[in-house]
């Protein structure tokens, strides 16, 4: 028996499970209020509980604290798709593991993206400044970095959570301390190596400052990379081993 | 005769527990081919394996003639998988569901759409194909799962218990379209623990057991291992008596094998047992209630090949 059935030459896999993944993203009520409502219900709070004053020194970790909350999105994704067995049944088909791992990634840098840009639409509109010469580059590439290490702590605890709900929760024993210990809610970082810390410190260069230096800026850069890059590569080597065909 | 699956003591071992333990198969291509054994018994292990989910521990296999380690690539474009478990993204549609799948196998958009809209249809599906699938039934989800094998028109389908759960009628449509796909040649393997399907839709039946098969060949060949006749099945009022019925009934030159069910109830299988069962109760001397005689199904050589002890 053969198939009539036509087939592309170069099926574009990737792309068709990163639409896949932003579908299911998008019709998680859920999903959508921890992504967008809880760093808006932050920004909101800031600004009419505290007054101004306050809201804009603390605008700058109020910009991080939505990135950070990938690590338990992403985590409930791939904690849910070993529990429905869907990575099994996507196994049987021509999709390659490296794939399907690339797109629940991209699927969340995506998302990332759009949550970075409405964050800063609504701190703006509720009255956040920022100086003059603030790079608006690095304004959404900041957080954006931040998206790149929460993929890292997502995707390690994703090879060790079998079920959506419990990555949901545990997730937040990440969250809460990278949050609190790195200064989003707080006026200075209470630990200085944390991605989070090292993010708040070079927002408030670009922000009150204007400031776009090595050493108050381009220095935490690289080390929020470096941490990226760890977290991603550890997180990679983790899930893939246990998701592998044994 | 071409083989679509060939395997040579092929094994799966999780730790201490021998879950496959030396399977020799010869699956011919357009069969379809039933696979029967008790929970635990190594079915699902089995087909994991010749699906490229899992590695054997050891042994050697070949699926529609490619090697299942070092070409698994080119079995995943021929063959279709419907699971055990309802492998569906809830908040997908039955169509993008189905889409999904058939985007992995590179088919192009026209064709997918024509052919998901046609199989929809045929499962029943089609009104609600838009609804997401975290809102429908569960013979729904059933029916969605099969779909999703079978949409790229593969050579060989693996179905691990697909009808488990369906109400008659969503039954009797997954049994339509699976003899419809053997019609067109394909191969499929089929576990099941609903022994009319085996019965009604296998060509060959293999039973396998603590990894190991127990019992091959057609379905009709395998109740005749079971002894020609009929299965004469009563229950006795005095269980005391009930060892003591068995032997008497045994001493008949027509009765093959009695065996008890429980405390009462009593199977002989009895050579002409219809118009002899007045014999019978010339001999055993008791009241037989609840009599029937029919012919040796499917369970009773199940049953017979692996005992009535639970598994795990």
């Amino acid at each position: 028996m053969s198939s009539q059935l036509n087939k592309t030459q170069k099926p574009n896999r990737l792309w068709h499970l990163v639409v896949k993944n932003l579908k299911s993203m998008i019709r998680d009520k859920a999903n959508v209020v921890w992504l967008l409502g809880y760093p808006i219900l932050f920004i909101l709070l800031f600004r009419f509980a505290y007054g101004i004053e306050v809201f804009e020194f603390m605008g700058a970790g109020l910009l991080i604290t939505g990135p950070v909350v990938i690590i338990s999105t992403l985590a409930s994704h791939f904690a849910e798709e070993k529990e429905l067995g869907a990575i099994q049944r996507l196994i049987t088909t021509p999709v390659s593991r490296h794939t399907i791992l690339l797109s629940g990634l991209f699927s969340q840098l995506i998302v990332g993206a759009i949550q970075i840009v409405i964050i800063l639409i609504v701190a703006a509109l509720a009255g956040m400044t920022f100086h003059p010469n603030t790079n608006i580059f690095l304004l959404f590439f900041i957080p954006f970095l931040i998206t790149f290490t929460s993929l890292g702590f997502g995707l390690i605890l994703a090879s060790f959570i079998k079920t959506s709900s419990s990555a949901g929760g545990l997730a937040w024993f990440i969250i809460l301390p990278l949050q609190f210990l790195g200064g989003t809610f707080v006026q200075e970082p209470l630990v200085d190596f944390l991605p989070t810390s090292l993010a708040v410190k070079a927002m408030r260069s670009v922000m009150n400052l204007g400031s776009v230096s090595f050493d108050l800026v381009g220095l935490n850069l690289i080390f929020i990379t470096l941490w990226a890059i760890g977290g991603i590569i550890l997180g990679i080597i983790l899930f893939q081993r246990k998701t592998a065909i044994l | 005769m071409e083989y679509a699956i060939e395997t040579s003591n092929l094994k799966k071992y999780f730790g201490d527990i021998h879950a496959v333990d030396g399977i020799d198969l010869k699956i011919p291509k357009g069969y379809l081919y039933g696979v029967l054994g008790p929970n635990g018994a190594g079915k699902t292990t089995t087909i994991r394996m010749l699906s490229t989910i899992l590695y054997p521990t050891d042994g050697e296999a070949t699926v529609l003639g490619f090697n299942l380690i070092k070409e698994a690539s080119e079995i995943r474009k021929r063959i279709g998988v419907c699971p055990q478990e309802l492998v569906i993204y809830p908040r997908l549609t039955a169509r993008e569901n189905v889409h999904l799948i058939a985007q992995m196998h590179g088919i192009i958009k026209k064709d997918y759409k024509e052919r998901t809209d046609d199989l929809l249809g045929r499962m029943n599906l089609l009104d609600r194909a838009d609804s997401l699938s975290k809102t429908y039934s569960g013979g729904m989800k059933r029916r969605l799962n099969v779909l999703m094998a079978v949409i790229h028109e593969p050579e060989l389908i693996f179905f691990d218990e697909p009808t488990a759960g369906l109400d008659p009628q969503s039954r009797r449509v997954v049994w339509d379209f699976i003899k419809e796909f053997q019609e067109k040649e394909g191969t499929i393997i089929l576990t099941t623990h609903n022994m009319e399907e085996a019965d009604d839709l296998s060509d060959e039946l293999l039973i396998i057991d603590y990894g190991k098969i127990i019992a091959k060949g057609t379905p009709s060949e395998l109740k005749r291992k079971l002894g020609e006749g009929d299965i004469i099945e009563f229950k006795i009022s005095n269980p005391e008596k009930r060892d003591e019925v068995i032997e008497l009934a045994t001493t008949l030159d027509f009765i093959r094998w009695g065996k008890s069910v429980g405390k009462r109830r009593i199977l002989l299988n009895a050579l002409d047992g219809l118009r002899r069962i007045s014999d019978i109760m010339d001999v055993v001397k008791v009241e037989m209630k609840d009599l029937s005689v029919r012919e040796n199904t499917l369970e009773d050589v199940f049953i017979d090949l692996t005992g009535r002890r639970l598994r795990n």
